[in-house]
């Protein structure tokens, strides 16, 4: 019997770009406390896999050398292979074009893929069978947490945070062709959607959008265990002297608590603890305009220009 | 199709007044009805029309508990799975309870009477659903969880019960306790909560309810909330300690008529293909409790 009926689990994995590798890769691995997996090169652009320490699949963060910094696409954890056929029928009928991967052929520890384009021009991967090469702790009698540790080290990724001029058109593609759910929404004076959050987890998000340029990407989350530890990470983050974008501080959306900081080739990352449980019948919440301020940053009722302005 | 989580617990006490009082009081709950022998309750973040119901009966006990599946047509497809496990099933039509539509109840292998239900009646957490602030008013009293999280029972033949909730309502197991010889001694189990468990049944009598708990955000708010019980003279069982299970943080502790009720935080995220965990009854202390690395009796043996 099959346990859920969501097709798609969770994020599985974003490709980012950084125009110096080596760079990024010190910061993914000692700051941030990710574990390098695997290496390779692919359309002539090296590439470094990292994942989280409790994740149990190959990868959750790919960077791949490139000129400019940005993200190349963000992939979905699919519960069944046949997800896959039934997501290729689907947007095939809606007139996507879909490409399809086998298994390893994008890369070390990949799964079988299908790729499309978002109407915001995003690259979307819906993936199954990444390789599992376990946490790094026993299947029996495991300890919470392993003790050697580097950096911030959160558990896993959590969400990701794109743009599009066109919030309603992207919600829309999500909702209705990928099966998201609609939980929270800011809306414009006259009614249209200036930022959505969706989700397939039973959590507030799983990917949200905002509007601003086709393709950009605001950041992505890495979730942690609670707000003490969002504040020794911003400890973390200051000590290294990376860029913190935003203090720890809490989302009226999400109710989540945040920090934002700067990769070195200037990707924005989260960290991120909070939110509720979500039905399926869940109904939306819905944020006006006026209170964007409190809706994005709870106490200061503020968001800085930076905030929106500054993409990769 | 399938469980989605935990949706109520119903119990019985025999000083109703009493109950009432500590679970609005001290944990903090909402009580939202209140007929001639029943209280309803909620947590603040709870768009369910109740989560604990309390009935008055001489003696304490649990009448049952009950579950949410995922989609409206799921309840016929689980009557007929768990009729021909060869549990008989019994619907209860709209009207037959309160905060709920139509329902069918059953008893599982272990003796417990479980429900499940999809039609629940919706009357919202008290923030709203329009500019919400993301935090209750600074007054709640008592603990004042967000929502009810999982359940304990007991079974005196656990892998019997744990294959009718895998095989039978299809949920996944993530973590087991084996003994010397194999046996399962107590096994977790999800719905479709990508949380370590929605029920756990571990060895003790059959019919027995070992507690429900209640969510808390983090650590701190299980501080807090052992400053709380401490300073309203409620009986601590365990903690604030850790588990090596699911690696919550946890309190375990006792309401005025002695069923047991957990505050919890943590644990992590389970995909539907997680591989089970397992302890070895050489680790079940730590498995338990991670600091302490001992077998309560009173923990084990106590239940309602």
């Amino acid at each position: 019997m099959a346990t859920t009926s969501d097709r798609i689990i969770r994020l599985q994995h974003v490709e980012v770009r950084v125009p110096d590798l080596e760079l990024a890769t010190a910061y993914y691995t000692e700051v941030l406390g990710l574990l390098e997996t695997a290496r390779d090169e692919r359309d002539g652009a090296p590439r470094v896999f990292l994942k989280c320490w409790d994740e149990r699949e190959h990868h959750s963060v790919i960077l791949r050398e490139a000129p400019t910094h940005g993200l190349d696409h963000m992939s979905f954890k699919l519960n069944e292979a046949a997800d896959l056929d039934h997501f290729t029928a689907k947007l095939e009928a809606a007139g996507v074009p879909v490409k399809r991967f086998a298994a390893r052929e994008l890369g070390p520890g990949w799964g079988e893929a299908i790729r499309f384009d978002a109407p915001s021009g995003h690259l979307v991967e819906l993936t199954h069978g990444t390789e599992r090469i376990g946490n790094m702790l026993p299947k029996t009698n495991p300890p919470p947490r392993p003790q050697d540790l580097i950096g911030i080290a959160p558990p896993r990724l959590d969400h990701l945070f794109v743009m599009a001029e066109d919030v309603e058109a992207f919600t829309a593609f999500f909702t209705e062709l990928l099966e998201f759910r609609l939980t929270e929404q800011i809306l414009a004076n006259d009614g249209h959607q200036l930022a959505t959050f969706l989700e397939h987890s039973h959590t507030p998000h799983d990917i949200a959008v905002i509007t601003g340029p086709n393709g950009a990407l605001h950041h992505f989350a890495f979730w942690m265990d609670d707000w003490n530890g969002i504040r020794e990470a911003a400890d973390a983050l200051a000590y290294h002297g990376v860029t913190i974008d935003v203090a720890p501080t809490r989302h009226g959306v999400t109710r989540g608590y945040t920090t934002y900081f700067f990769d070195p080739s200037g990707n924005r990352n989260e960290l991120f603890t909070g939110g509720y449980w979500v039905d399926p019948d869940f109904e939306p919440i819905t944020w006006t305009e006026e209170e964007m301020g409190r809706a994005i940053f709870y106490y200061h009722r503020q968001v800085n220009e930076r905030f929106f302005t500054v993409h990769s | 199709m399938g469980i989605l989580r935990l949706a109520h617990v119903d119990v019985r006490t025999p000083d109703l007044d009493l109950s009432a009082a500590y679970y609005t009081e001290v944990m903090g709950l909402q009580q939202v009805a209140r007929t001639d022998d029943c209280v309803y309750l909620k947590c603040w973040d709870e768009e369910d029309h109740h989560s604990l119901r309390m009935r008055y009966n001489p003696r304490t006990g649990m009448d049952s508990f009950t579950f949410r599946v995922e989609e409206e047509d799921d309840l016929h497809e689980f009557e007929k799975k768990v009729e021909a496990y060869g549990c008989p099933t019994t619907r209860v039509s709209r009207g037959g309870a309160v905060g709920q539509g139509e329902s069918i109840r059953f008893e599982v292998p272990s003796g417990q009477i479980m429900e499940l239900v999809w039609d629940i009646e919706k009357t919202g957490n008290i923030l709203g659903k329009h500019n919400p602030s993301p935090v209750p008013p600074p007054d709640l009293p008592g603990i004042a969880p967000p929502r009810m999280d999982h359940m304990l029972v007991n079974a005196e033949e656990v892998a019997e019960s744990a294959s009718f909730f895998i095989d039978v309502l299809g949920m996944r197991m993530t973590e087991q306790v084996l003994d010397g010889n194999g046996h399962q001694l107590g096994v977790w189990l999800a719905g479709n909560t990508r949380s370590p468990h929605d029920i756990a049944i571990v060895n003790g009598p059959n019919g027995a309810l070992h507690h429900w708990a209640y969510w808390l955000d983090d650590w701190d708010h299980i501080r807090k909330a052992a400053d709380t019980l401490a300073f309203n003279g409620v009986q601590i069982d365990q903690g604030p300690t850790r588990h090596g299970v699911t690696r919550g943080n946890t309190i375990y502790f006792f309401d005025p008529l002695g069923i047991r009720n957990e505050v919890f935080t943590g644990g992590y995220w389970v995909d539907p293909d997680t591989e089970i965990l397992t302890w070895t009854e050489d680790n079940f202390g730590k498995g338990l409790f991670y600091y302490e690395n001992v077998i309560s009796q009173r923990f084990l043996r106590m239940h309602t």
